[in-house]
């Protein structure tokens, strides 16, 4: 299992933590515009752009739908494949608001990545530095691609040294 | 087949037993819970002992099965300040959380009876 990439360094640590307690195969955690933060069990750029484009997009869709259907915004989402499962569901650190996706198997169960998910929420409003700027609003017709790929050479590195 | 509810009802009304639930074996999502009253147990308690309960009993069951033994018939967890006793019951696992001084006798045959009623 490899180490959490991590755009912003705080978040490191209860990533790791994240992805070892609850048997993690891949995650990302990223702000809702779609820009990455961190990830783990990724070794393509091109993955964690379309997992975090798709992710943005259903974060939107799904919470309106919950708004519309139920008069609030769905707090998470799971779908279970033949053989691995999707959870992916909003975290919070102050005002700020994060989107976590992550791929588990047979090794692991939804009510133990649910229950450690929570332990990684306290840890990110635990650890959230006090003076840490929000993330920049995506507006619409803004740099949605801008946004992806800095965010991108962050975990990565600049294209051509990836 | 008897409905979870009456399942866990007659559970949590056996000596001894704090909380009893019946959970989902794959996923380890509480189906049904009963507490008797007055037990310090909440909410987020119970789902974290149901989800690494459930969790616990599928890996005993492949251990159970490399060495060759079958299925577990019954597993109990001694701890500092009581029990956590786990029945596989197909699709779902019976999860009782159990004081120290309880008769486990007792909690294991009603436990091996209600998951025969659960299945």
């Amino acid at each position: 299992m490899s180490d959490p990439t991590v755009a912003e360094p705080w978040v490191a640590a209860p990533l790791r933590r994240l992805m070892e307690d609850a048997r993690l195969i891949s995650g990302v955690l990223l702000y809702p515009s779609g820009r990455a933060v961190g990830q783990f069990g990724f070794t393509n750029a091109a993955d964690v752009m379309s997992i975090c484009a798709l992710t943005s997009a259903i974060n939107a869709s799904a919470r309106e739908l919950g708004r519309q259907l139920d008069g609030k915004p769905f707090y998470e989402m799971h779908h279970a494949g033949a053989e691995r499962q999707v959870f992916m569901a909003r975290a919070s650190a102050g005002a700020q608001e994060f989107l976590f996706v992550g791929v588990f198997d047979r090794e692991s169960s939804l009510g133990v990545v649910e229950m450690y998910f929570t332990e990684f929420q306290k840890a990110l409003e635990k650890l959230r530095p006090d003076a840490a700027a929000p993330a920049p609003a995506i507006k619409l017709g803004g740099d949605f691609e801008g946004e992806l790929n800095r965010s991108l050479d962050a975990l990565f590195g600049p294209i051509g040294k990836r | 087949m008897k409905d979870v509810s009456e399942v866990v009802g007659a559970l949590s009304r056996v000596p001894g037993v704090i909380v009893a639930m019946i959970v989902g074996a794959n996923d380890g999502l509480i189906v049904e819970s009963s507490q008797v009253p007055g037990a310090q147990t909440n909410v987020d308690t119970r789902k974290h002992t149901a989800a690494l309960a459930a969790y616990l009993y599928s890996k005993v069951t492949r251990a159970s099965n490399a060495a060759r033994l079958g299925i577990p018939a019954f597993m109990r967890l001694e701890a500092e300040k009581g029990h956590i006793c786990v029945v596989g019951a197909g699709e779902v696992v019976l999860v009782t959380i159990v004081t120290p001084d309880a008769n486990l006798g007792r909690v294991r045959l009603d436990m091996m009876t209600a998951a025969k009623e659960a299945a």
